[in-house]
């Protein structure tokens, strides 16, 4: 509740919002307790009277009668109608809806006709025409009002229920023997509350609005009763003459239904999950970088990475997914980085490129050099030119890293125009030599296929093709593999290691799966909680690994082809990189632990295999 | 694709045939009927019924309905007691102005709020973003008829730059230039509420893209990022901003009655508001059957745009 | 950066597109050529098919009847009849037809024609019944038979004396039309008509505008404009907005609280006073007001100068009696309205014992010749609260609010809110006020008033063809009617209308139509 308040006062709009309403509702709740004229007093003599003269603050109506006391009595009477529209549509909407998605077949069919016919019919119309047959009267107004809004509520939270009718949890419930009625108030309805709840208070000022607007049509409350709608209806015939008598109810109208549309606004927000997480931000274009200081190039390579940190802020809290990595890619070779998930080494193989999503990611120290060059920071124009066409990246997932809605001809020949100046045939001729290379039959059918036609080796070939169009100097293959089947998984790691001989690619291979990486890399770097911490030539690190995490890691390592057990074997679970332990963050976890490993800096040893371990495999 | 289309036209014959009865039958509850309108003043109960005799009122209602149906059938909508003309001339004309405002005010709102939603989604969170966010609240907050009158007093009386209402000049107008000349303002009137919601969904649904892991990977192409938010992103979100258009059409259509009234154009919603006064019940009918027809096929042809964009819906 | 610059270009070309189409400063309207802003679509430009006085402003224009009322009265003088003959007993009319004059459609009016318009509208087996409906054909519900005696002479049979027969001629649903267009037109004349009238319609473009232009072989001279553009603008802001634009040349019905807007010297204001008269009809059958102290009372609690004067802004006067003093031959000047006066009324309320009793009254929120009828129905509401009746206000939309009242008020409401325009001083009291127009008998006495002696009286000036004698008892009638109070009479309706400076010669009728002939449009 606290993180919702906060996360909804964050939003600025929202809380300007909140305040603009709670005021008119307090306004509108001590009503009768302030010293006003009688609302309904007229004094035809003093009609029109302008705002500011004399006892009457707002000025006077056609009658005479006092505008600031109607204003409050008015606002007093709309919100209760907008408030009572919203509750009696929505709680009429919600119960058809729920109805119509739990129990589905032609129940829902049925019921779903009826939502097209009435959303068919001109809503202004309908409601006049309600109100035309039950008689005027705020109370019929509301009633109108709140029938042609019953089937939005019922369309949207159909949806919501039939999303739930689908889940588990309902399933269960019928096992141990509930009815459908028990189902629906135990598990559906609590589900769909909030849901509901929510759409009532955005549309509150959907409904001021709709019965001032059938007020304009002449169809609201019995004079001499002031509610907004009639207000401004009654006060219509003098807008040119008398504008104030207009724009007063106008600017309260305005004022509700934007404040109750903020603050709605804010609250849909602060109870998205997702954008609590901060994963609705938009990432930007490249990773926000915030670092006080250049660290000095600590040697040679084709791509060297010097004490790089990557850290989220999401909220208060700052997640440390990297921590200081350093690591050198050379020429033609392929480097493997290995770790668990959530060992940051996804978010450093983006941090290369700056496409770690921003916000919620910042780069807050380091440097990562291409061929000398410190693309920390670096303008947008000049990231982008090397993107792809000198780093290229693979992703896991070609299903969801390919867009869905182009060919893949298309997003092959995008890649090759955004770099090179060529016509489309050219570029398309390139694309289909592309699709060679990496191996897919008919290349020429295959490339008018939506990625959603093909198997998932065939879209990461694509993802492969996509990634040489350039010719770049390195590939960046973020687990390539890890959602292909085992078969398709060796050729595509064959096609990679072709590729790099006879194209002098240098790879950093990203993995979790030690087999992988003794199959195709030349070194491997072992990260655990954001840092490296073993590194050295694959054979020599398999062979004697010297951090205990990099032996409990290899021990459990599969024969090919027997599944993912994998990491499940060390005990623990790595820590929270919001709250790192100081010391070795695998101390909590190894067996070989001692006080010293608890506090201060574990330091690296070794130079052609680094270790940062005070107690490494191997000595005692 | 042609037969799913079909298999919707089908589906949408018992939908307004459903609207129709519905039509009939709140019409009927309606008190007072097409003869007392007539005759004002002069409402006699004696008169009143003479005259429904003369209109064929005088029948029981399911009696009525069922000659209204099978008139539909051989093109006839019947005529109208209070224009003394045939519904479909009527319907047809007052539709076509309908047609050209709504369609005008849609097309501006559809083109402006997905506009101002890449913006806003683009800047999420910068000043660009709160003030799009903030003027299409407030978009959304005011009255049509109440800003129809504001345009009105500016532009049309104080500046003079536009004519205050219908549709073209009483007096040698007609031509293209002078239609937009009276079409501004209303249509600008009309299409403000709904920009602000398309507007507020596509920044929505904008967000939602341009986390998603193929951006990423056009970003890592090198793909200019006006292109990857104009292009890959947007194509994506419009995905789900196009079914939200249909609905909104369906508001303008509905909305365009409150614009029609202040800006006197000859549309079809004014028709109708004026026929339900006047219970001219058949007038009513036409109307409002077309406007539904109309609604049915554009969401019809909502769903085949959808199909076209995104291929994995594509049936 | 990238989209800042692309959205600033459509900005910019959006901007220019607007002010492109706003180059052509809205037009004024050209000489010669005048546009009236009306009130509404015309229903028909069928005069036998139309009911309200908006679709009349067209008709009058168009069309002309065997009589009409002389300029600037409700007296009738001829028209397309040169004279006519009434017979000793009433019943018999003889009319005597102007010679050569074709309708627009190029076909001969003559007795024949005359003879057609009539059995249209009252036989049900003439061939062309089916054109209508009539609505008002019970205008002539007392003609027995028409007859054309020669070409140029026609006869009308009563089934008995009705001396409002000459006053109801002169009313649109006695315009004469082409048969000859009929025929050839059928159920589509009233959107193809032909008349005798100084305008011919040119163009009728649905809700946008009826054109008509000048007849230049009109028997009684050639109007002075060129051509009159009709344009409904249902709104009545929007009229304002369309006259201070200059998108109008003239409009009618004038919104009270909008009259300030044209006191530039660039409008002239016109009123004239007509037969209207705005009233609240009172239950005499039940209830408080079945006392006439109360209904007494109800005269005497509402402030009717401040109804007039403040909120119908000066467009109307304070109505004394049941006719409207633009009857002058048959109105009496010695009567003088109940004045305001508070305390009278509670005097009368305790003296009946009514203090404090619950009313029901039913407003309407608009209609013909309602003016701004839920504004006055709240300041008369307040009025009654302030001599300790306790006011409840129902509205309805008129045709509802016709629908609740004509039935009449037994059991529903205690009062309710009319207002009538006639031709005739015998139609509405006739109407309204005999026993014999109870609601249940076909009339439109919704309030139950019954007084003998009115009955009496109305029959017999409708009997009477000398005009003094229906005169005098008339004026006996509105003396006994007032005292009686079967209604609050509240104001008579002062016809208004604006006209910019450019339109010359533009009077008011008393019988409310527009006679546009004579106007001059620079």
């Amino acid at each position: 509740m606290r993180l919702f308040l906060r996360l909804l006062l964050r939003n600025r709009l929202a809380g300007f919002g909140a305040v603009v309403l709670a005021a008119i509702v307090v306004l509108a709740l001590v009503t009768p307790l302030l010293p006003l004229h009688p609302p309904n007093a007229t004094n035809t003599a003093d009609r029109f009277l302008r705002p500011l003269s004399g006892a009457h603050l707002l000025g006077t109506d056609h009658l005479g009668r006092d505008l600031l006391s109607r204003l409050l009595w008015g606002t007093r009477l709309s919100l209760a109608v907008g408030f009572a529209a919203a509750v009696t549509a929505g709680l009429a909407g919600a119960a058809i809806g729920v109805v119509a998605g739990f129990f589905g077949g032609r129940t829902d069919n049925l019921t779903m006709r009826g939502i097209d016919m009435l959303m068919a019919f001109p809503y202004i119309l309908l409601a006049l025409a309600i109100v035309a047959v039950l008689g005027p009267g705020l109370m019929n107004a509301l009633i109108a009002v709140a029938v042609v809004n019953i089937p939005f509520f019922a369309r949207n939270i159909r949806g919501v229920t039939v999303g739930i009718a689908h889940r588990e949890f309902i399933d269960a419930a019928r096992l141990s023997g509930l009815g459908n009625a028990g189902i629906l108030w135990s598990e559906v309805v609590p589900n769909v509350v909030p849901v509901v709840v929510i759409a009532m208070s955005t549309t509150i000022g959907w409904m001021i609005l709709e019965t001032a607007g059938l007020s304009f049509l002449g169809l609201g409350s019995q004079p001499p009763q002031a509610d907004l709608g009639s207000m401004l209806g009654e006060a219509r015939a003098a807008l040119i003459t008398a504008p104030h008598t207009s724009v007063v109810p106008g600017v309260m109208i305005l004022l509700i239904v934007m404040s109750v549309n903020l603050l709605g606004d804010g609250i849909r927000d602060a109870l998205d999950p997702r954008l609590r997480s901060g994963a609705l931000a938009r990432p930007m274009a490249a990773t926000r970088v915030a670092r006080r200081s250049v660290p000095p190039p600590s040697g040679e390579g084709l791509l060297r990475l010097d004490g790089l940190e990557t850290q989220f802020h999401v909220g208060s809290r700052i997640f440390r997914a990297v921590n200081g990595v350093s690591l050198a890619l050379n020429p033609g070779e392929c480097l493997g980085l290995i770790g668990e998930s959530g060992s940051g080494k996804s978010v450093t193989a983006m941090s290369v490129m700056g496409l770690v999503a921003s916000p919620p990611g910042v780069i807050t120290a380091g440097a990562v050099r291409l061929q000398g060059r410190d693309l920390i920071g670096a303008p947008y124009e000049v990231l982008r030119g090397l993107r792809g066409s000198k780093v290229a990246y693979v992703f896991q997932d070609p299903l969801s890293t390919l867009h869905p809605l182009y060919r893949i001809g298309d997003q092959l020949a995008e890649a090759i125009r955004a770099h090179a100046p060529v016509g489309r045939a050219e570029a398309r001729a390139r694309a289909l030599r592309l699709l060679h290379d990496v191996r897919i039959p008919n290349p020429g059918d295959r490339a008018d296929a939506f990625p959603h036609e093909l198997s998932g080796g065939m879209r990461q070939r694509v993802g492969i093709a996509m990634a040489l169009a350039n010719d770049p100097d390195i590939i960046i293959a973020d687990e390539p593999t890890t959602a292909l089947d085992v078969t398709v998984q060796a050729q595509v790691l064959a096609l990679l290691d072709d590729l790099r001989g006879s194209r002098g690619l240098a790879i950093l291979f990203i993995t979790h799966d030690f087999g992988v990486v003794s199959q195709l890399c030349d070194r491997v770097a072992v990260m655990y909680a954001g840092q490296v911490v073993e590194e050295g030539p694959t054979a020599e690190v398999l062979a004697a690994p010297a951090h205990p995490y990099t032996r409990r890691l290899i021990a459990c390592v599969p024969e090919l082809g027997a599944g993912r057990r994998a990491l499940a074997a060390i005990p623990g679970l790595p820590p929270a990189v919001d709250d790192l332990p100081p010391g070795c963050a695998f101390a909590p976890r190894c067996d070989r632990a001692t006080d010293a490993c608890q506090s201060g800096e574990v330091a690296v040893s070794g130079s052609l295999h680094k270790v940062r371990c005070h107690h490494p495999e191997g000595r005692p | 694709m042609g037969g799913y289309i079909l298999k919707r036209l089908v589906s949408a014959v018992p939908v307004l045939l459903g609207i129709s009865l519905i039509v009939f039958v709140i019409m009927a509850m309606i008190p007072g009927d097409p003869a007392t309108a007539i005759l004002g003043s002069y409402a006699t109960p004696e008169n009143v019924e003479r005259l429904n005799r003369y209109l064929g009122l005088d029948r029981p209602l399911w009696q009525q309905y069922l000659t209204w149906l099978g008139n539909l059938l051989q093109g006839d909508l019947g005529r109208s007691f209070a224009l003394n003309r045939p519904v479909l001339d009527e319907v047809l004309e007052r539709f076509s102005a309908t047609l050209i405002l709504a369609g005008t005010a849609f097309v501006l709102c559809a083109l402006a709020g997905i506009v101002a939603g890449v913006v806003s989604a683009a800047r999420q969170y910068g000043l660009a973003d709160k003030a799009i966010t903030f003027a299409v609240i407030l978009g959304i907050s005011v009255p049509s008829f109440f800003l129809g009158m504001m345009l009105i007093l500016l532009f049309a009386v104080q500046l003079r730059w536009f004519p205050v209402s219908g549709m073209y000049a009483v007096w040698g107008g007609g031509g293209p230039g002078d239609l937009l000349h009276h079409l501004a303002m209303p249509a600008l009137a009309l299409s403000l509420v709904a920009t602000g919601v398309i507007a507020r969904l596509t920044r929505g649904a904008m967000l939602e893209v341009l986390r998603q892991d193929f951006i990423r990977t056009a970003r890592a192409k090198g793909v200019p990022e006006r292109r990857v938010i104009w292009g890959h992103a947007l194509r994506v979100a419009m995905v789900s901003v196009i079914p939200v258009l249909g609905i909104q059409a369906g508001f303008v259509l509905s909305g365009a009655v409150y614009v029609e009234m202040v800006f006197q154009w000859p549309g079809v919603g004014r028709m109708l508001v004026e026929a339900i006064l006047k219970r001219d019940i058949l007038l009513v009918q036409g109307g409002v059957v077309f406007i539904a027809a109309c609604y049915v096929a554009f969401n019809i042809a909502v769903d085949v745009a959808q199909g076209l964009l995104d291929p994995r819906i594509r049936t | 950066m990238a989209f800042s610059s692309l959205t600033r270009r459509g900005f910019a070309a959006l901007t220019a597109a607007l002010l492109a189409t706003s180059l052509p400063v809205a037009a004024e309207t050209p000489p010669g050529v005048l546009v009236v802003g009306q009130i509404a679509e015309p229903q028909s430009l069928d005069p036998h098919a139309v009911t309200a006085v908006n679709d009349f402003r067209i008709l009058m224009n168009v069309y002309d009847g065997l009589v009409r009322y002389a300029p600037g009265t409700l007296e009738v003088e001829p028209a397309l009849a040169t004279g006519w003959e009434i017979s000793e007993d009433g019943r018999t009319y003889t009319f005597t037809l102007r010679e050569a004059v074709r309708f627009h459609d190029g076909s001969r009016f003559d007795a024949d024609a005359v003879v057609f318009n009539f059995e249209r509208m009252l036989k049900e087996d003439h061939p062309y019944h089916h054109t209508g409906p009539f609505p008002l054909s019970f205008f002539f519900g007392a003609v027995q038979s028409v007859e054309a005696v020669d070409a140029g002479t026609v006869r009308f049979t009563l089934n008995e004396p009705y001396a409002p027969f000459l006053s109801n001629l002169a009313y649109p649903t006695g315009l004469i039309v082409s048969p000859a267009a009929v025929m050839q037109h059928g159920a589509d004349y009233g959107r193809n008509p032909s008349g005798t009238g100084p305008f011919r319609l040119a163009e009728w473009k649905a809700n946008e505008s009826v054109v008509v232009t000048r007849n230049e072989d009109y028997w009684d001279g050639t109007a002075a404009t060129e051509a009159v553009v009709f344009r409904p603008i249902s709104d009545a802001n929007t009229r304002v907005a369309e006259m201070l634009s200059g998108g109008i040349d003239l409009m009618v019905e004038v919104p009270p609280v909008a009259l300030s807007q044209f006191a530039a010297p660039a409008f002239r204001i016109v009123e004239q006073a007509g037969p209207h008269v705005w009233f609240l009809i009172l239950n005499a059958k039940e209830g408080p007001f079945a006392d006439k102290r109360v209904r007494q009372a109800a005269n005497y609690a509402i402030n009717k100068e401040a109804l007039v004067n403040d909120v119908l802004e000066g467009t109307a006067t304070v109505a004394a009696g049941p006719t409207p003093p633009a009857f002058s031959w048959a109105y009496d000047d010695g009567l003088k309205p109940y004045p305001h006066d508070p305390d009278r009324a509670r005097a009368l309320i305790a003296e009946a014992g009514a203090e404090g009793a619950e009313l029901t009254f039913y407003v309407t929120e608009g209609g013909s010749g309602m003016l701004d009828p839920v504004a006055m129905g709240t300041a008369i509401q307040a009025d009654l609260a302030a001599v300790g009746f306790d006011v409840k206000i129902e509205t309805y939309e008129w045709n509802t609010f016709l629908g609740q009242v004509n039935p009449g008020l037994e059991g529903k409401a205690d009062m309710a809110e009319m207002a009538w325009m006639t031709n005739d001083p015998d139609t509405l009291p006739f109407l309204a006020l005999r026993t014999e127009a109870w609601p249940d008998k076909g009339g439109f006495n919704s309030g139950y008033y019954s007084n003998p002696q009115v009955d009496a009286l109305l029959e017999a000036a409708r009997a009477s063809t000398d005009q003094a004698e229906r005169a005098r008892l008339y004026r006996e009638m509105q003396a006994i009617v007032q005292d009686d109070a079967p209604w609050v009479f509240v104001a008579n309706w002062k016809q208004n209308a604006v006209a910019s400076d450019r339109v010359e010669g533009f009077t008011l009728e008393p019988s409310f139509f527009l006679l546009l002939k004579s106007v001059v449009k620079n």
